[in-house]
């Protein structure tokens, strides 16, 4: 099992410091989650851990290699997955479509066709159509499956960006608030499948504005604000950390 | 030594003129998001709106100078930014490219249609001739006058920027322009701002450079063009990088000029056009330095679904195809034969866009440069015509187009637009200009040769260029409907998730521009027909990608159009010219110069819809069905038609080219001009119901029997012409809206709300305010300079106000 390790991240955009000094690590069948108010610098993390921008400073590693210096490609590929605050589906595709053009990626450059575990499928071995259909059904997406995806609701869009994400069988996946537009029931419903997928083995680093989910389904916290992590721990730490509590959770929570 | 000097000092004075050219450039590009292509084209419409000025009214020098640079020049700027430009901002950079593409060749022929070039227009020197001499060194006073107004216009930028209101707001867009909105600012404002100082500049250039030789449109236009290469030192965003590279481009060409012996060679390869080749090699010796680029989230704000046809459709449309055109063909007599070979040959260059700007996104604007190369191989190598030669010279164009493609890519889509069009410059110069290629300046590509069967005459060339395009076509449908397909919709979608799950995206999009290298270097290998340099030049490559967006260049069907109709227009001078002034008689520019001007201004309404005029041209008909008034409507232009027909007010070629006007263009569009009752419908509707009024109105006086000889070639040129009335009509009309019609499969993406610098969730204004009154930095939010905090500080009042 892959871990991921993350030390002293620095992003600096001009003369604003974004984060500073982050570290925090994730293991294979480990929910870590990462809150903090908005502005706090989680996505800028997420960011910067998938390559998408380049950090000022500090060390990025997955499963013992250095993978600081690499564009995103070459981390999906190490088995870094991620999905998106702000959407990023392939909005003419659809839901299908989405799902399959992943794994069809992950095939491109995988030459064993397949370099990690599904962790959706318990170990079983897949053709690809029953790999995409396993993952929608995973999902509550298959009643969806011919919709294009620029027409669907956000909550069912952002499953769509996890089932995508898991058909490139990443070891570590980063969610990005990914049950933000999902009612009650289907945020339950949310939370078991993280944990089946890290029963499983996958390790998942969690943004999340849900508190009830956060606190429900992770390992432990990291909370973030002005960029700095200001208290790590399990959730009841947390909640009862005072700087936790002025910054971020608010009195009564 | 002294010669050193010397060609110093010119090279000064050319980088001074290249300088503010790209400062122009710069100002636009980062105030507005909008890469002006048409940049050299200002500058040129300049030069020779003050000749008209200074010569032709007599005004005298600096006054002239200062009405067209300070007056005109900024006003035209400004104009076509709350015209032309307002609106595509946010739009695809496919859009962005080729409307200010279409804006360069729509100002190019229209110059040229006002000014004619057989004559020439010189407009003198600004200043009296004279010199400083320096020890030894002979500093003529023009040359120091030109670097005296670079320095001047650099000290100006420099005050605009730092000390006014207006340049601290330009910066602030270049910053974040949803913030500085947010901040009370106005984007709109300062982007037609930008736009007239950018003309401005670009006026100056002009001006300038015309005091140095008497102007010619196109030379100008592309000497312009050379600041390109200055502008991209400095990223296309800083001021400073446009002015250094300048001074290494001026310096760089004058050095060239000056040391280069007139008969280098390597081989026989002669050097001759390296001096006027240097601003394409400088430009893409940057690019290949350039760092790759930032994955940027969130470039498409609307993707429309285009239908991808089965193979079947596929199949069957290739087998019309080729039959049509043997019916048609056998029907055309000789001379229009090979007028309509062409016209089809064209279309094959324009699918060749298909993958790369339709499927990628990705724009080229040296298409017809693969061709030549593709021409050249031919014929070098396969004077026997054989299909081996033909299958080796779209192995090179393929080759050639990944190693000319594969540093641009890296980068984002208006450097690959750059870096194509430099090297179409650079093979004009340094390829097309070879004696020992092209003897005489003429190519001859022979017919193709398979088993003892040749293509020599007309009309197998024809039916060889009907094939080839029924291949391609399939082979692009088959490629389109595999794994590879769906991955290049999902890589214009979201590139960036694409990088997440571990697609490369430079070497999915090299491979891309390969196989569009090789379609249009194909075209160029099976032309079997005799071809001159200029075949090969820039301007006809920026038309086959103006009009292939025009036509529609996410479908086959679309792109065929848009040759379709960059092989007519030139069909149509022809044909128009016999008829000397034709029916425009109460205009004075002749016809002939009217169908020049034409397609760039297509392109400039239509580039705003990069699915092009076809499938929307498709998809509209269906809302005729559902709209009483317009089937009324339509019905009695047919009774019309056909009394007028019966009662000899017009010929029966007048009735025929009618129907086929109503069947093709008012049909599709009636629906959503008229719609019915209680349906809200987009768009311009009047003026496309008007245009199509004054269409049809056209097509009934145009003599259509005296145009051409042959029956096939007129009813072809009439198919043609009403493609051209109905995506005239679907750009005027600017939005086919079919999601009121109820008969939408438009699929508009979430609108997402601005990144406030990783803000996620949207503030508005109205919140900020809020937010900022209390706690007390109400006051604060109005200034740009402190705006970034008082957003920071009034976001937090928000997350307070909401705990």
């Amino acid at each position: 099992m892959s871990t991921l390790e993350v030390s002293d991240l620095t992003v600096r955009f001009g003369g604003n410091l974004a984060v500073s000094k982050v570290s925090l690590s994730v293991a294979g069948g480990e929910i870590v989650g990462l809150i903090g108010p908005n502005g706090a610098g989680k996505t800028t993390v997420f960011n910067a851990v998938s390559g998408v921008i380049t950090p000022t400073s500090g060390k990025v590693a997955l499963a013992g290699r250095d993978i600081s210096k690499l564009p995103t490609y070459k981390r999906a590929r190490a088995g870094l997955g991620r999905t998106f605050q702000r959407l990023e589906v392939f909005s003419s595709l659809s839901v299908r479509g989405n799902v399959q053009v992943g794994l069809e990626i992950r095939k491109s450059w995988s030459r064993r066709g397949g370099c990690d575990r599904q962790y959706l499928a318990d170990g079983a071995d897949l053709s690809a159509d029953s790999e995409v259909s396993l993952i929608l059904d995973r999902l509550d997406l298959l009643g969806l499956a011919d919709e294009i995806v620029g027409a669907l609701p956000t909550g069912q869009a952002r499953l769509v960006e996890l089932g995508r994400a898991l058909a490139a069988r990443p070891s570590i996946i980063l969610l990005d608030e990914p049950a933000s537009g999902l009612d009650e029931n289907e945020t339950t419903r949310f939370g078991e499948l993280l944990r089946s997928l890290s029963g499983a083995g996958l390790g998942i680093l969690l943004v999340e504005h849900d508190v009830g989910l956060v606190m429900e389904v992770c390992d432990s916290l990291h909370v973030l604000d002005f960029g700095t992590v200001i208290a790590s721990g399990d959730a009841d730490e947390v909640r009862q950390n005072a700087a936790v509590v002025d910054a971020y959770l608010g009195a009564g929570t | 030594m002294d010669k050193f000097l010397q060609f110093t000092v010119l090279g000064l004075s050319q980088a001074a003129i290249f300088a503010i050219a790209a400062s122009g450039l710069v100002v636009t590009y980062s105030t507005s998001g909008i890469f002006n292509f048409a940049h050299g084209a200002f500058g040129m419409m300049a030069a020779f709106t003050y000749w008209q000025v200074h010569v032709a009214w007599d005004v005298p020098t600096w006054p002239a100078f200062f009405l067209v640079v300070f007056i005109i020049a900024p006003l035209f700027g400004a104009f076509i930014e709350r015209v032309i430009m307002r609106g595509i901002e946010d739009a695809p950079e496919v859009v962005k490219i080729v409307v200010t593409v279409s804006l360069m060749v729509a100002l190019l022929f229209l110059a040229i249609a006002i000014w004619p070039q057989d004559v020439a227009h010189p407009v003198g020197a600004l200043v009296e001739g004279g010199q400083l001499e320096i020890a030894g060194v002979i500093l003529p006073n023009q040359r120091l006058m030109i670097i005296g107004v670079a320095i001047a216009v650099a000290i100006g930028l420099w005050l605009l920027l730092k000390a006014t209101r207006l340049g601290v707001a330009m910066r602030a867009v270049v910053d974040d322009r949803s913030l500085l909105q947010l901040n009370g600012g106005r984007p709109a404002r300062t982007a037609m701002m930008s736009w007239a100082i950018g003309a401005g500049l670009a006026a100056i250039s002009g001006v300038l450079l015309a005091a140095e030789q008497p102007p010619s449109a196109i030379t100008l236009t592309f000497l312009v063009v050379n600041a390109y290469a200055a502008a991209v030192v400095g990223r296309l965003r800083s001021l400073p990088g446009a002015f250094l590279g300048a001074v290494i481009l001026g310096l760089a060409v004058s050095y060239t000029a000056a040391y280069l012996p007139s008969d280098a060679s390597i081989g026989s390869f002669s050097l001759s056009g390296l001096p006027r080749a240097v601003p394409a090699i400088m430009l893409f010796i940057v690019i290949v330095a350039q760092p790759e680029a930032r994955l940027r989230a969130h470039t498409t704000i609307r993707t429309r679904v285009v239908g991808v046809p089965t193979q079947r459709t596929a199949a069957i449309g290739a087998l019309v195809l080729v039959l049509g055109t043997a019916a048609i063909g056998s029907m055309i007599a000789g001379p229009d034969l090979p007028l309509v070979s062409k016209a089809l040959w064209f279309g094959l260059i324009t699918v060749s866009l298909v993958p790369l700007t339709g499927y990628a996104g990705q724009v080229s604007l040296a298409q017809l440069t693969f061709t030549g190369i593709g021409a050249l191989a031919m014929a070098e190598w396969g004077a026997n015509g054989s299909p081996f030669a033909v299958m080796l010279s779209i192995g090179l164009c393929a080759l050639v187009g990944a190693v000319v493609a594969l540093p641009a890519l890296r980068l984002t889509g208006i450097y690959l637009a750059l870096a194509t069009a430099s090297f179409a410059i650079f093979c004009t110069w340094m390829v097309f200009s070879q004696s020992s290629l092209l003897v005489g300046g003429t190519v001859s590509v022979p017919p193709l040769s398979i088993f003892g069967w040749t293509a020599d005459t007309q009309f197998k060339q024809l039916m060889v260029t009907a094939v080839a395009f029924a291949i391609i076509a399939n082979i692009l449908v088959l490629l389109r409907r595999s794994a590879w397909g769906r991955r290049l919709t999902a890589m214009r979608d979201s590139p960036v998730a694409c990088a997440t799950l571990g697609l490369n995206l430079t070497s999915t999009k090299v491979g891309v521009f390969a196989l569009s290298a090789a379609i249009a270097g194909s075209a160029g290998a099976i032309a079997g027909r005799s071809f001159v340099s200029d075949d090969f030049g820039l301007t006809p490559s920026l038309q086959v990608t103006m009009l292939a967006v025009v036509g529609g260049v996410g479908s086959i069907g679309g792109a065929l159009l848009g040759g379709l109709l960059l092989g007519m227009f030139p069909i149509g001078s022809s044909v128009f010219a016999a008829n000397a002034i034709g029916v425009f008689r109460f205009v004075t520019v002749p016809v002939t110069k009217v169908i020049t001007i034409m397609p760039g201004f297509m392109g400039i309404g239509m580039g705003r819809n990069p699915d092009g005029a076809a499938s929307d041209i498709a998809r509209s008909y269906r809302s005729l069905i559902e709209s009483v008034p317009a089937s009324v409507v339509t019905a009695i232009a047919f009774a019309i038609l056909w009394i007028s027909a019966r009662l000899e007010y017009i010929s029966n070629w007048d009735f025929f080219a009618g129907v086929l006007v109503i069947l093709l263009a008012v049909m599709p569009l009636i629906g959503s001009i008229l719609p019915p009752p209680g349906v809200q419908v987009a768009g311009r509707r009047l003026a496309a119901g008007l245009w199509l009024v004054f269409a049809l109105l056209i097509t009934a006086v145009l003599p259509w029997e005296t145009l051409v000889e042959s029956n096939g070639f007129r009813i072809l040129l009439m198919l043609v012409w009403a493609g051209v009335v109905a995506s005239i009509a679907v750009g005027v009309h600017g939005a086919v809206d079919l999601e009121a019609l109820g008969l939408g499969t438009d699929t508009a993406a979430e609108i997402e709300s601005p990144d406030l610098m990783g803000f996620g969730t949207e503030i508005t204004r109205a919140d900020a305010q809020l937010a900022a009154r209390a706690i007390g930095l109400d006051g604060e939010l109005d200034r740009p300079d402190t705006g970034s905090t008082a957003v920071t500080h009034a976001r937090s009042g928000v997350e307070v106000g909401s705990t």
